[in-house]
């Protein structure tokens, strides 16, 4: 699979174009136990085997014989490049947050900039609106690159596969695909764009936008870090949870507008789905609305500002019980609301087909994910406000807490994203019927008993 | 239970039927003397314990399969030259009784004894009709469809006599030996 | 959970439901091939079911009538191609019936052997496949892993890794070498304890149990009078295993156990086939263990074999259940009559009648666990 094996049409090798596979670099490499020994021993790949039937040369394929890679793991390539791939994607984390926390940094500098050019106040603020839109909608694409690939490489650890390799540069600057949802895209954009022809033309064709255009309304007052806030409403929670609860119009839309029968179960599924879900996620965040006292994204935040005893963060999460049972409710209902297994009924491949978007083809297609992940976003980043302090550091020591909040907030939804794919690409569906005894039966009633415990909590021990 | 002890119950319960004069190897094999018997022969067999039918067919007895049932040309090797021996062929063999009957076969088996009993019944090929174990075993829905659709045999009291495997045009009956493919749409 | 739910019936006549009628195939991600089935559903609910077969149809049993014998072996592997060497097998042992030839003993065990593995391959395909219907796509890609090990052992054995034609009249092929015995015994110390993992990943997950315990409950009665077999019968907790009651190729000198089901669920029948593989597990060490020397071939098998006219039925435990034969001789060098028991085309009959009454998400649920392969259905 690497590039072992000198290219028979290189006639000349140069020694830059030379199929060199450098295993790893040394310093991206964790340092775990295997490393810590002299030399790991070489893979070396069984003989081949002549086949006794037609005389053809079995050859080993790219995991030859999985008894040998669980022999020993360090010493394959495989893993060598995954170590490599971890690296790389904390690098990514750097540099992508770097870019997004720097950039909104110089807000304040920019506002004073335009105040000063004697433009008058309202231009001035159309002018700063539209700025924070553009970078608000930005987030949402980026975070549709940086997330499908980050999907796809770890649903493919999950499955022992590799996922995508070859997506690149042909010089070599293929980093573990890191191209591939670019290329993607681009394939997106050049597919036919099919509307069937028992498909209502309209309804067909709006159903995409409004299932985005909610989504991208919703991040208006999402928190990116301390004061990182495209607006800062008083209403916030409010706000994003009803933006959120628009596009299931959409999703019937699709249903209905296809002109296919599979495609309006999955709109109806759909739609019974997220309105139900709606509201225990809804209900599981009352708990943290009253420890805050207030809706604003960033007085909650600062709310779990501090530390119990110097060490233990004074986060919702930890909070005993309530923090929990909140924030469990709140991260099934987030997976429900994104309609990804085990709540992905309303595409349910194996049923459905693919549900609502099994008309669609090409961007249209495209736009319903791209709402998808944009929502598993915004559901990582309102765990991470709500339950995981914000952008406050988890360890209440020096070099942690001198890291900028707007690090610690990406990284914890980071970690919130990855739990979701966690989540998807192991548990089986669950059906119609038993999704909405979930909901309603045990989600729905733990959410108020959990208010109810909020309450004991805010008469006998917070006050 | 042997097979002789199976026969030895059949006979005590239906002195009409009698062994098959062609045994299915390893296996009790019995004749019904007509079709009338089949049915009070099925009730005893869901009753006394041979509960599972396991097989519904017929095999045709007339001579040998017509070569114009098949679609491929009988030289299917593209390298022989033209007018060589047919690679496939059906020829008739000297001193075997061909007649224009269909033997039908249905396997009784016991889960609980382990034992299974081949039944025989010989009818005329012309307008060949059974009666119809549905009532009695629920696999004999799609098996009889089965020899509806390829043998032809009609099945009476049969809930849904349709069509089964071939496509709706497909006439005839393929598995009958003077079956001849007509033409159809998907022919080049 | 009561999955039969009552009648539904419109309080007024202001509030109109129209019922929907939806094609399931023949295309379609979950059929496992080109079934139909017809749906007539009210709402989420079932209230008819037609199930249409046919589509690969290819007329296996009238193409043998002008093929000799040797020649039929090739038509056996295209009906059930997910296990196709027990197909093999069980034409042979008819073919040999009929033609009174006695195979050696170390071509019983190597047809043992291979048919053990196959069934193994055959119920890794069901295991990823179930649980890619009901929703998790991570044990396809496990089951898979060692399904390839499977065929490239298979590959080296007989040259093929679908179609096999390894097990010819008399015998099998080709002897399998010292190094595939080898190898066959690193996969079975490897596949043990991935079966535990298999576990872990799918069959005791709340979700997964949720959806198929309790869900297309067949009783014993049931499936004894839809003539089921294989594991669907077991699952019903019906104890019927040819292996057992009927043995072949000398299955009664391995030691192994019949699982058995309970209740009949989907769950039970799932249970069945993933306790199976460990039983095959079984078999094939014992039979590696002992393998005997000698010829794999038997002496006495013409090269257009003319049996004498004659009628011979031999019926195997294929991966699916009881697949049968019966060869009818009319002293021809084709068989005059082939009949296929096709445990496939039994087993999904009772479709029609379970179907009714359920979830659309059951049907998937349902139709997975019956384990079809449509090559053998239609024949």
């Amino acid at each position: 699979m690497t590039a072992k094996k000198p290219d028979p049409e290189d006639k000349k090798p140069e020694p830059a174009a030379a199929p060199a596979p450098v295993p790893v670099p040394a310093a991206a490499a964790p340092a775990p136990a295997p490393a810590a020994k002299a030399a790991p021993p070489k893979y070396v790949p069984p003989t081949p085997v002549l086949n006794r039937g037609n005389g053809r040369l079995i050859e080993d394929r790219f995991t030859t014989w999985p008894t040998q890679v669980f022999a020993d793991r360090w010493s394959r390539p495989g893993y060598q490049w995954g170590a490599g791939m971890l690296a790389g994607i904390l690098l990514g984390f750097a540099v992508t947050s770097a870019l997004i926390g720097e950039l909104a940094g110089w807000g304040d500098k920019l506002y004073s900039l335009l105040g000063a050019q004697g433009l008058p106040p309202l231009a001035v603020e159309a002018i700063w609106v539209a700025i924070k839109v553009i970078l608000v909608m930005h987030v949402i694409l980026i975070n549709g690159l940086w997330s499908i690939w980050w999907e796809r490489k770890i649903s493919a650890h999950i499955q022992t596969r590799v996922g995508p390799t070859y997506a690149g540069s042909p010089k070599g600057w293929n980093f573990h695909g890191w191209a591939q949802t670019a290329i993607d895209g681009i394939k997106l954009f050049l597919k036919e764009d099919v509307t069937p022809a028992a498909a209502d033309k309209w309804v067909h064709a709006l159903a995409p936008a409004i299932v985005v255009v909610p989504c991208i309304i919703a991040f208006a007052p999402v928190l990116f870090g301390d004061g990182l806030a495209a607006a800062s409403l008083d209403i916030g929670t409010l706000y994003i949870f009803a933006f959120a609860g628009i596009s299931v119009i959409g999703i019937v839309m699709a249903g209905w507008g296809s002109g296919n029968k599979y495609s309006l179960l999955g709109g109806l599924r759909g739609a019974a789905q997220m309105v139900s879900y709606e509201l225990p996620r809804g209900f599981s965040v009352v708990p943290v609305l009253m420890f805050a006292g207030s809706l604003d994204l960033q007085v909650i935040a600062n709310a779990q500002a501090g530390y119990w005893q110097g060490i233990i963060p004074r986060w919702f999460i930890f909070y005993p019980v309530v923090g929990q049972l909140a924030f469990t409710i709140f991260l099934i209902a987030s997976v429900a609301e994104t309609n990804r297994t085990p709540f992905d009924i309303p595409e349910a491949e194996s049923e459905l087909v693919s549900g609502f978007h099994t008309e669609y083809s090409g961007m249209k297609w495209s736009i319903f994910f791209l709402a998808e992940y944009a929502y598993v976003l915004l559901g990582s980043f309102l765990l991470a406000t709500f339950f995981l302090g914000g952008g406050a550091s988890p360890i209440n020591a020096v070099p942690f807490t001198l890291v900028p909040s707007w690090l610690w907030m990406l990284g914890k939804a980071m970690l919130m994203m990855f739990v979701f794919l966690w989540i998807r690409w192991t548990l089986p569906r669950f059906r119609v019927d038993q999704l909405m005894d979930y909901c309603w039966k045990f989600l729905l009633p733990w959410s108020f008993v959990n208010i109810a415990f909020a309450g004991l909590y805010l008469a006998f021990w917070l006050k | 239970m042997t097979n002789d002890e199976v026969f030895a119950k059949i006979s005590a319960k239906f002195p009409m039927v009698e062994k098959a004069a062609v045994q299915v190897k390893d296996y009790l094999t019995v004749r019904l003397s007509s079709k009338d018997d089949l049915l009070p022969f099925a009730q005893w067999a869901k009753d006394s314990s041979f509960d599972m039918l396991e097989t519904v067919t017929a095999t045709d007895l007339l001579g040998p399969v017509d070569m114009k049932g098949y679609i491929r040309q009988q030289n299917f090797n593209p390298f022989l030259p033209d007018g060589a021996t047919p690679q496939i062929e059906s020829a008739p063999t000297t001193g075997y009784p061909y007649r224009p009957a269909m033997d039908l076969l249905w396997v009784f088996f016991s889960v609980a004894e382990k034992a299974r009993v081949f039944v025989r019944l010989e009818l005329p090929r012309e307008g060949i009709s059974a009666p119809s174990l549905v009532p009695l075993f629920k696999s004999a829905d799609w098996q009889e469809r089965e020899a509806f659709d390829l043998l032809g045999i009609g099945f009476e009291g049969h809930p849904n006599l349709t069509k089964i495997l071939t496509p709706d045009f497909t006439q005839g009956h393929p598995l009958r030996k003077d079956y001849v493919h007509i033409k159809d749409r998907f022919d080049e | 959970m009561n999955n039969v739910p009552e009648p539904r019936t419109p309080p007024q006549a202001a509030l109109k439901s129209d019922r929907l009628f939806i094609n399931l195939g023949p295309q379609h991600p979950s059929t496992h091939g080109v079934l139909r089935i017809g749906l007539t559903i009210d709402g989420e609910v079932i209230v008819k079911a037609v199930p249409d077969i046919g589509y690969l149809h290819r007329g296996t049993e009238k193409l043998a009538e002008v093929r000799n014998y040797h020649h039929c072996v090739v038509l056996t592997d295209r009906w059930d191609y997910v296990a196709a060497m027990p197909n093999n097998l069980v034409f042979c042992l008819a073919a040999e019936k009929l033609m009174g030839v006695k195979t050696t003993p170390r071509a019983d065990a190597l047809r043992v052997i291979m048919c053990e593995m196959n069934r193994i391959a055959s119920h890794l395909l069901f295991f990823g496949t179930y649980g890619i219907d009901l929703g998790a796509l991570t044990p396809f890609l496990y089951a898979f892993r060692e399904r390839e090990m499977i065929l490239d052992l298979f590959e080296m054995s007989c040259g093929a890794r679908l179609t096999y034609n390894y097990i010819r009249l008399g015998g099998v092929m080709t002897d399998v070498s010292p190094e595939w015995l080898k190898r066959t015994t690193e996969f079975v110390e490897y596949f043990k304890p991935r079966l535990d993992e298999y576990d872990t990943l799918l069959t005791y997950n709340p979700i997964f149990m949720n959806r198929t315990q309790g869900v297309g409950i067949v009783s014993p009665q049931e499936a004894v009078s839809w003539a089921l077999s294989g594991p669907n019968l077991r699952g019903s907790g019906v104890n019927h295993d040819v292996r057992k009651s009927d043995p072949y190729s000398g299955y009664e000198n391995y030691d192994f156990d019949v699982p058995l089901g309970k209740t009949g669920s989907c769950w039970d029948r799932y249970f069945c086939r993933v306790q199976e593989m460990r039983q095959s597990v079984r078999i094939i060490e014992q039979a590696i263990a002992k393998l005997p020397d000698g010829p794999f071939m038997a002496s006495g098998v013409a090269k257009i074999p003319k049996p004498a006219p004659g009628e011979a039925y031999a019926h195997v435990e294929g991966a699916r259940g009881d697949l049968g034969i019966y060869l009818a001789s009319d002293g021809g060098i084709s068989p005059f009559r082939l009949h296929v028991h096709a445990p496939s085309f039994i087993n999904l009959a009772m479709l029609q009648e379970k179907l009714v009454g359920m979830k659309v998400s059951d049907v998937i649920a349902l139709l997975g666990s019956i384990d079809i392969v449509l090559g053998e259905v239609d024949r």
